[in-house]
């Protein structure tokens, strides 16, 4: 029983150096998201957020949703889930949205930023 | 046997993170396709024991997909289940009437994933 649990532990923290392996190959690709959702933010507090724009914003924040949790940063995944509900609305965020709005975009660049390993 | 899982997904990180979640912590044998296309013949050609199947993708959607399998006698009875960020309501009876197997949430634990499947597949 001590030596199953024992091996159970090992695997479970090979799996999690593993993900965090594929956490440093995507980190790209997951700032990027973020970085899609700071210009809309900022485009929104110019009143200046377009179609094409908004719906590049849902996509972000829809990814981002679907794959912080899986990487550990579980409040990553709610505040991508608010982006995405708020970009998904039929009439665009208003101004006086904004600073909420980067608020959260804040928050989620310091969370991917500062992710350490879970291993 | 090891089971034999192909995962449909156009994320990579998604794919990837799938994989090895289902590789490491229950040993199965993943196959990965990055569209629906692509999943209906890889599908087709590897004849898995269950597909894990992205809802969003672009050009053929998950149900899309589904009901291609569906529809192929070579890949009609292989279990599918649905994997989706989205979290409204509407959606997810939308996604369950299709007649997959199970409708799965992202963000999903990686090590939990496989038994999330086997529960749902009624794998042991």
């Amino acid at each position: 029983m001590k030596a199953t649990a024992q091996i159970d532990a090992r695997s479970d923290a090979a799996l999690s150096q593993a993900i965090d392996g594929l956490w440093e190959r995507f980190l790209p690709e997951i700032r990027e998201r973020v970085t899609v959702l700071e210009a809309a933010t900022k485009a929104v507090a110019g009143r200046k957020l377009a179609g094409k724009q908004r719906d590049a914003a849902q996509a972000a924040a829809h990814k981002l949703a679907g794959v912080l949790g899986s990487f550990g940063l579980t409040r990553g995944t709610v505040l991508a889930r608010e982006l995405e509900l708020t970009f998904a609305r039929e009439s665009s965020p208003g101004p006086d949205a904004s600073a909420k709005l980067s608020a959260i975009a804040a928050e989620l660049r310091a969370m991917i930023e500062s992710r350490k390993p879970s291993a | 046997m090891a089971r034999k899982i192909l995962i449909i997904d156009d994320e990579d990180d998604i794919r990837e993170v799938a994989a090895l979640s289902l590789e490491s912590v229950a040993g199965w044998d993943v196959i990965k396709a990055s569209s629906g296309a692509q999943g209906l013949a890889r599908a087709a050609e590897f004849q898995p024991d269950a597909i894990l199947l992205d809802v969003m993708m672009p050009g053929m959607d998950g149900p899309t997909t589904f009901r291609e399998l569906r529809k192929n006698p070579a890949t009609a009875k292989i279990p599918v289940l649905l994997l989706t960020a989205k979290v409204q309501g509407t959606d997810q009876r939308r996604f369950a009437d299709l007649g997959v197997e199970a409708v799965l949430f992202k963000p999903f634990d990686p090590m939990t994933l496989s038994s999330q499947i086997a529960n749902a597949l009624g794998w042991k």
